[in-house]
């Protein structure tokens, strides 16, 4: 018992105060972690863009070290 | 392989030159230094050109600039060290005072100027269209913004923060 809408909403807040604060512990990380990870993004959105629109010329992963 | 802090270099290079007056990183690059990743594939770079006698604003100094040093524009980019850079030269009076207020970021022993996340917010809403918008929220929610510095500069610019409806 105790599985009530009261109990599923508080539960359904933790799920968003947990997502809010995974928001801005990402956004405290180091400048060049979040480049590394910027650089990541751009590697696996990059197949995903493709296979729905034609991209421009400079939509392509960066070739850099972070 | 080159690395972002090359990049930066040139930067700083064109204005030690005085190619360009001065300049700072503006869109979603310069929103990664206050906020969470989000991916972007260019990187946009406000500029304040120097005093000409020309009656229009042109980048090609500039670019003629960056030709020289073997960085090649295509249209609206110049590919800097594998990165495309797009240089937006200020286009009012928001943009020039954010490049004035940049912030100087140190990134492995190179400086490299950063709009202010105040004035990314402001440039952000006052551009427009659905993902300035998610960027100007993403940075209200997770950076560290001076809310009373920011509604004293969308006030001064008249924009309308999309918060003003719910007080």
């Amino acid at each position: 018992m105790g599985d009530g809408p009261s109990s599923r909403g508080d539960r359904v807040a933790d799920v968003f105060r947990a997502k809010a604060e995974w928001h801005r512990r990402q956004a405290r990380l180091p400048i060049k972690e979040k480049v590394r990870i910027l650089l990541e993004l751009q590697r696996q959105d990059h197949l995903l863009l493709k296979q729905h629109r034609q991209l421009e010329w400079w939509e392509e992963p960066w070739r850099i070290d972070s | 392989m080159a690395s972002l802090p090359d990049v930066f270099g040139v930067l700083n290079e064109m204005k030690a030159e005085g190619v360009v007056e001065d300049y700072a990183l503006g869109g979603a690059m310069a929103a990664l230094f206050y906020a969470e990743p989000t991916r972007t594939y260019d990187l946009g770079v406000f500029v304040i050109l120097p005093p000409s006698d020309q009656p229009i604003v042109t980048l090609t100094p500039v670019y003629a600039w960056l030709r020289a040093r073997g960085f090649e524009a295509h249209a609206e980019h110049v590919l800097i060290h594998g990165v495309p850079v797009q240089l937006i030269p200020a286009y009012n009076e928001l943009v020039e005072e954010a490049i004035t207020a940049a912030r100087n970021h140190d990134y492995d022993d190179v400086t490299v100027r950063v709009c202010p996340p105040e004035h990314l917010i402001a440039l952000a809403l006052q551009a427009g269209g659905g993902k300035r918008r998610e960027r100007a929220h993403q940075l209200l929610e997770t950076a560290d913004i001076d809310r009373a510095l920011l509604d004293e500069i969308m006030s001064r610019h008249g924009i309308q923060g999309p918060w003003s409806h719910n007080g």
